[in-house]
């Protein structure tokens, strides 16, 4: 199956699978990624785990070239990253094809970062209409489609800063989505919400934003990873230190910093440590 | 002298005030049109990633800021015409230099609103997969715009009272007026009073519009928007 970014996704998306070989990212002499293998299977959706710090969030980055790498080899379908930059078939992309292998690549940001000057409908039909160049009439339908499957229909004419953080999120899957991305990448979709909107936040993903791609996730949330990974990867200092099916790595982690990780954050989850205040409605 | 003497030679000399002032505002209105638009491509091009475009906009943005307008001026309108070979009116000198000037500061003005764009915003531009330009003109300069309100409107209200100086090569603007007031009336106290307080005005208004309008932005879609509903 050939993976050309270069072509039109189809209807139903396939996704591209994800391999990383020896991937190392220096920024400046702090040396963020160590020789970094994984492989993250066409389809498959693979959470990454560990403490901040330790280079979950570059590594995706890295997989849609929002950083460059210093040495080692990334393959996204058919393209592949290296410290050239990207390049198809022996050919080195220009920016302009860069750009066109990242409509391929989904990504949601912990900072939500939609457009504040564009209503939820502008934020979302931005890139279809103006990079993809999909008829106007048709994205506002998809869009309302889309937006309707995560309760959000409603809200389709007001702004970014209208809505709570975890609306705003919710838009910010939809429009990853409306691009029919190969991949999804998730960087920590809900450290910057309140607990309370949490839920909502990983019901969407776990509902609409994993079918047909090949996902990767960072997330704190270990509950939820357990429910949806097919593979679980702990990373600490720039390396990956475990990884397996969920049952593996969460319930017999099999190395000692696995283990100290998950009795830090697993037995005391996240949400409870950032929840008591007092007399909160 | 009393009151009734002074708004009697107001009246006298309407005509040559009146034209004063019309002559200051259309200056100041070509002037900052012209610098507008210099302004943002002197902005670009000190963004730009080639050095060949930045070092020269970058010199042309630092030399408006840095040399004094009465330089400037007397510059356009006394030494072009031997560097270009191209002799301008009074009134074309004028406007060119006060945009000059304007420009430059404006550039300042821009490229500081462009960059205090968060860097999130172009990450996920990219990610939809825009291209630089794309996502300069559809996402960061829309938003850099409106930070940019403030500034632009200052720099108008610099630009109006600059204008006084264009005096100096017999630009007929409010100020030649009073001089010519002035040696025909032999009033210098009165008039240049008189003078002094019309500026005063119509700055004041100026700005008091100014304020208002920004006062009345956050009423509209996306300004409306940066207000908390509930």
């Amino acid at each position: 199956m050939p993976d050309d970014p270069r072509i039109e996704a189809p209807a139903t998306v396939v996704g591209a699978s994800i391999r990383l070989e020896a991937v190392v990212k220096r920024f400046g002499k702090l040396e963020v990624l160590s020789a970094i293998d994984l492989d993250v299977p066409s389809g498959s959706t693979v959470a990454i785990i560990g403490p901040s710090g330790s280079g979950k969030s570059t590594l995706v980055r890295c997989v849609n070239h929002l950083e460059p790498i210093q040495n080692g080899l990334i393959t996204v379908g058919d393209t592949l990253i290296s410290a050239r930059g990207l390049e198809v078939a022996g050919r080195i992309l220009g920016h302009r094809d860069v750009a066109r292998f990242r409509t391929q690549v989904g990504m949601v940001f912990q900072q939500f970062n939609l457009f504040p000057h564009l209503t939820v409908m502008g934020n979302i039909i931005e890139a279809p209409v103006g990079v993809l160049r999909q008829p106007r009439k048709e994205a506002i339908e998809r869009g309302m489609d889309l937006l309707d499957k995560v309760n959000l229909a409603e809200k389709a004419r007001v702004y970014p800063a209208q809505l709570s953080g975890g609306q705003q999120q919710r838009v910010a899957i939809v429009r990853a989505l409306m691009m029919q991305p190969r991949i999804m990448l998730f960087d920590e979709p809900t450290s910057a919400l309140d607990p309370e909107l949490i839920g909502e936040v990983l019901k969407v993903i776990a509902e609409l934003a994993l079918r047909g791609h090949t996902n990767v996730i960072v997330t704190h949330e270990l509950a939820f990873a357990r429910e949806v990974a097919d593979k679980i990867v702990f990373m600490d200092g720039g390396k990956v230190v475990e990884e397996g099916i969920p049952a593996e790595v969460l319930d017999h982690p099999q190395m000692e910093r696995t283990r100290t990780f998950l009795g830090r954050i697993g037995e005391a989850p996240a949400r409870q440590t950032s929840q008591p205040k007092e007399g909160a409605p | 002298m009393s009151l009734t003497r002074l708004s009697q030679l107001v009246w006298d000399y309407r005509d040559l005030l009146l034209t004063g002032i019309w002559v200051t505002i259309q200056l100041t209105v070509v002037a900052m049109l012209i610098a507008l638009v210099v302004g943002l491509l002197a902005c670009f091009g000190s963004l730009s990633r080639s050095r060949l475009i930045r070092a020269p906009a970058i010199l042309f943005v630092e030399f408006c800021r840095n040399t004094p307008i009465l330089v400037q001026l007397v510059w356009v309108h006394f030494a072009w015409p031997e560097i270009f070979g191209v002799k301008f009116t009074a009134w074309t000198s004028a406007a060119i230099a006060l945009a000059l000037q304007s420009s430059g500061y404006l550039a300042e003005e821009f490229r500081a609103g462009i960059e205090s764009i968060e860097k999130g915003q172009i990450e996920a531009s990219q990610s939809l997969g825009m291209t630089y330009t794309r996502l300069m003109y559809r996402i960061v300069v829309p938003q850099a715009f409106i930070r940019m309100i403030p500034g632009i409107l200052n720099q108008f209200v610099t630009c109006f009272k600059s204008t006084s100086i264009v005096s100096i090569i017999a630009v007929p603007d409010l100020m030649y007026q009073a001089g010519l007031i002035v040696s025909a009336t032999f009033l210098p106290m009165q008039i240049y009073t008189l003078i002094a307080i019309m500026y005063f005005l119509m700055v004041l208004a100026v700005s008091l519009g100014v304020r208002q309008l920004t006062r009345l932005l956050p009423n509209f879609g996306y300004f409306h928007a940066r207000r908390p509903t509930d």
